[in-house]
């Protein structure tokens, strides 16, 4: 740049005012300081988050218990009248299979979050190294999640951590990889789902909306990000 | 606490973009940048919070906290005032469209340059008046020296910023 007048000078200090910061920093930023999290969002949410993971486990305690009193009121009565072929027990084996879809759906979770861990612990010492360990389980754990949905809100909530902990891993960057995407939507969805039917404070309700906002614009890696200031 | 979270809503929604433009310009860095902004607000809510703190004018409070914050993150960085140009040249790093817009203007890149070579108080005093239309004797009770110091810094800081541009 040659020569400038004051008035140019004047002029191109007033295009600085373009500079601003990231909406959904600002956003995001807003709901942490009026959320007062280190107090509030702990006393209130993880009760509420212990009572629907207890629920969870209780309901398919009960549903055992009714099993077992099932069966053996039908043996009873099949023994005594004869009538066992009057019932199908096609519905029985469901729970283990759907259970054992849930251990298998933890098992890939707690292998990436493995894979993660080290990916961290290798980046920190500045050894180079593959990610591609990691994008082979991300890619097991996909195509796992498309034929067994997550209904345990504790995989979940490891999954979560495991993708904040490797969108935290310095000089990785996994956000434009289609099957991390789709972990991200799987596991925002299902957590705004689950919050939804929380009860939460009026500073938490504004963080979930902000991520909803975030989600449907399908920045579902910013949407985590406020869903786990709610669950912090 | 509503009555609180309303009145924090509106100082922040007021100040967020000033700030964070303030801020950026000082330390050339969006995360930098987020961090102090972050920090400044965080400090203003808690004072909000505290009833033996008033705030009587949350503008000079942001600034005031905004500026302190500037000059700890020199400090812990070990570093000077100034910039070098080496390090002002990472500006072009941030995010959001209309960032981007101007940091991809060489014109505007010049300034931000610039302005990083200046003393501190010329840079408060040109941000403050060009880019954020603060009124001399605002700054002037900002700075706690007298209007026409302010109007003297103000010219001198401008002459200082045009020299710097053309020489560059």
């Amino acid at each position: 740049m040659t020569k400038i007048t004051q008035k140019q000078l004047i002029g191109q200090l007033q295009q600085l005012k373009e500079i601003k910061p990231r909406k959904e920093w600002a956003l995001l930023l807003k709901s942490q300081i009026t959320a007062d999290l280190s107090a509030q969002a702990e006393m209130v949410s993880m009760p509420e988050k212990k009572i629907s993971f207890i629920n969870g486990i209780s309901s398919v305690f009960s549903q055992r218990k009714l099993a077992y009193a099932f069966t053996a009121a039908l043996l009873l009565i099949g023994g005594v009248f004869g009538f066992t072929t009057l019932f199908s027990f096609e519905n029985m084996p469901q729970q283990p299979a759907a259970l054992s879809s849930q251990a298998s759906l933890k098992s890939n979770v707690a292998t990436l979050n493995n894979k993660i861990n080290d990916l961290a612990q290798v980046a920190k010492t500045g050894k180079k190294t593959s990610i591609s360990s990691v994008e082979t389980e991300i890619n097991t754990l996909t195509k796992n999640l498309k034929n067994n949905p997550i209904s345990d809100p504790v995989i979940v909530k490891e999954l979560a951590v495991s993708l904040k902990t490797l969108a935290d891993v310095p000089g990785v960057d996994l956000t434009e990889n289609k099957d991390v995407k789709d972990l991200y939507q799987t596991v925002v969805e299902n957590q705004i789902f689950d919050l939804e039917k929380t009860t939460l404070t009026t500073e938490q309700k504004e963080i979930l909306k902000t991520a909803k906002d975030l989600y449907e614009k399908g920045k579902y890696a910013d949407a985590l990000e406020a869903i786990l200031m709610i669950n912090n | 606490m509503n009555n609180l979270n309303e009145q924090f809503g509106q100082i922040y929604d007021q100040y967020i973009d000033k700030i964070y433009r303030f801020v950026y310009l000082k330390v050339s860095s969006q995360e930098t940048a987020e961090d102090i902004t972050s920090k400044v607000f965080t400090k203003y809510w808690e004072c909000l919070k505290n009833p033996e703190e008033e705030v009587k004018n949350p503008g000079a409070f942001l600034y005031q906290v905004a500026r302190n914050a500037v000059v700890d993150h020199y400090r812990a960085k070990g570093r000077a005032n100034t910039v070098s140009v080496d390090v002002s040249s990472e500006i072009a790093d941030p995010g959001t469209s209309a960032q981007e817009k101007a940091v991809l203007n060489a014109d505007i890149n010049v300034i931000k340059k610039g302005i990083l070579k200046l003393k501190k108080e010329h840079q408060d005093i040109i941000i403050w008046h060009y880019l954020e239309d603060m009124p001399i004797a605002n700054i002037a009770e900002l700075m706690g020296k007298p209007e026409g110091t302010v109007r003297v810094m103000l010219h001198r800081g401008l002459k200082d910023l045009k020299d710097i541009i053309q020489e560059s």
